[in-house]
């Protein structure tokens, strides 16, 4: 899973993008690569459409940089979550806790 | 997992949240993870925290929809995340309405402050202005938009007459035009009349209201009426000294040969008595400009009237 930065208005976009999984095999090294990538930045988009597949691993990947950012007084964003990936953060009601939007643009704008 | 337990001796600090302290007896969460949780913020931090602890806990084939097999302890951790994930952002919700509700509650009482100082304020300026209007000499009066008396000064009570207040400014309603002027006549007590000078403004501010100024002009009517009169009788007296003037020299020259035919003592007793007849009359004209050159000279306009008695019938005496 590789992650990319870029920049999408005021905000650093975060898309991970790969193997379509962030699981137990890979997740310390995506949140350790994500957290590099967003260094001293305050307001992320994370945009999962990459993400096929998450598991528990892969959730909590998640909810450590919604954590981090919220730490800074910051704010973290996802957009573009797949079927398989929204199931999952509807099921254990992530979506009520995180902000999420339709796609980037929409979540820069937001 | 490192989850501290929770001691159910250990009772909720005081502020916390109450259904937060249920959710972490349920879900056995420790309660110094979040007595702290005395607002949103901090109760996000504790919610996104055991999130963390949970899903660290959690198998992973325990969300793998792929597979289907979870097993029967994956099943069971699972829900227990479900249901804590259920109550859990219930709870946020719960207390983002409930901050919400705060904060709107001391905006309302933010609102409430500010609003009853306003009222202090619009009661001193009330109270000032009854102070200004009750130390005003002219009549002042407030009327609403249709023209019903809201308030009057005490000059204005006064030149209404006791009680009269009301009517009058129903009269200056229907009898003074909105942004205009006009004069009132009014009948007194003692039989009289008085001439109020009544001027209508109308006053800035959402409600049609106009501020009505009364003023008693009877005195000052009179005194113009008197300066008037004092004037045209002024140029009558000026007339009048030029005329005697003009008629006393045709007078002298008349006088004087009536002087000369009496010295001669005519044969004929007629022009002797013509004479002595035009003699008599040229001397009561003569005494006649005399008393109004006098009159003129001392401005006895009182005395106009006595003179003018003097004039022979057929004179400008008989046509006043």
């Amino acid at each position: 899973m590789k992650v990319h930065a870029t920049r999408e208005g005021p905000a650093l976009r975060i898309a991970l993008r790969g193997c379509g999984a962030i699981d137990s095999v890979n997740a310390s090294a995506v949140k350790a690569e994500s957290l590099r990538l967003i260094g001293e930045a305050t307001d992320v988009i994370v945009d999962l459409s990459g993400v096929e597949f998450i598991d528990s691993a892969g959730v909590g990947v998640l909810v450590g940089l919604f954590k981090s950012l919220r730490m800074r007084g910051g704010r973290a964003r996802f957009c573009g979550l797949t079927p398989g990936v929204r199931a999952v953060i509807e099921i254990i009601r992530l979506d009520r806790i995180f902000e999420i939007d339709d796609d980037a643009a929409s979540a820069a704008s937001a | 997992m490192s989850r501290i337990r929770f001691d159910r001796s250990e009772e909720p600090r005081e502020g916390t949240i109450p259904d937060l302290a249920e959710l972490c007896r349920i879900h056995e969460i420790g309660l110094d993870l979040i007595g702290r949780s005395h607002d949103v913020d901090d109760l996000l931090d504790r919610i996104l925290d055991e999130y963390e602890s949970r899903l660290q806990d959690l198998p992973s084939d325990a969300l793998d929809a792929r597979t289907g097999r979870a097993a029967p302890e994956s099943m069971r951790k699972l829900r227990a995340l479900v249901m804590f994930a259920a109550q859990a952002t219930a709870l946020k919700e719960k207390a983002v309405a409930a901050a919400e509700l705060k904060r709107r509650a001391a905006m309302l009482e933010e609102g409430n402050v500010k609003l009853v100082a306003a009222l202090e304020e619009a009661e001193r300026m009330r109270a000032h202005l009854d102070g200004v209007l009750a130390g005003l000499s002219s009549g002042v009066m407030i009327l609403d938009g249709a023209g019903s008396l809201v308030k009057a000064n005490a000059a204005a009570r006064a030149l209404a007459g006791a009680g009269e207040d009301t009517a009058l400014a129903t009269l200056i309603a229907h009898g003074v035009p909105r942004d205009g002027e006009a004069e009132i006549d009014l009948p007194t007590r003692g039989g009289g009349r008085r001439t109020l000078l009544v001027a209508r403004r109308a006053m800035s501010g959402p409600r049609a209201s106009e501020v009505v100024m009364v003023t008693d002009v009877t005195q000052r009517n009179r005194a113009v009426e008197e300066r008037v009169r004092l004037e045209k009788l002024a140029e009558v007296l000026k007339t009048l000294s030029v005329l005697s003037h003009k008629i006393n020299n045709p007078l002298t020259a008349l006088l004087g040969r009536a002087q000369i035919l009496q010295a001669h003592r005519s044969s004929d007793p007629a022009v002797a008595k013509a004479a002595a007849v035009i003699e008599e009359a040229s001397q009561r004209i003569a005494e006649l400009i005399r008393e109004l050159a006098r009159v003129v000279r001392e401005g006895r306009h009182d005395a106009l009237d006595d003179l003018l008695d003097m004039l022979p019938p057929g004179t400008a005496g008989d046509e006043r």
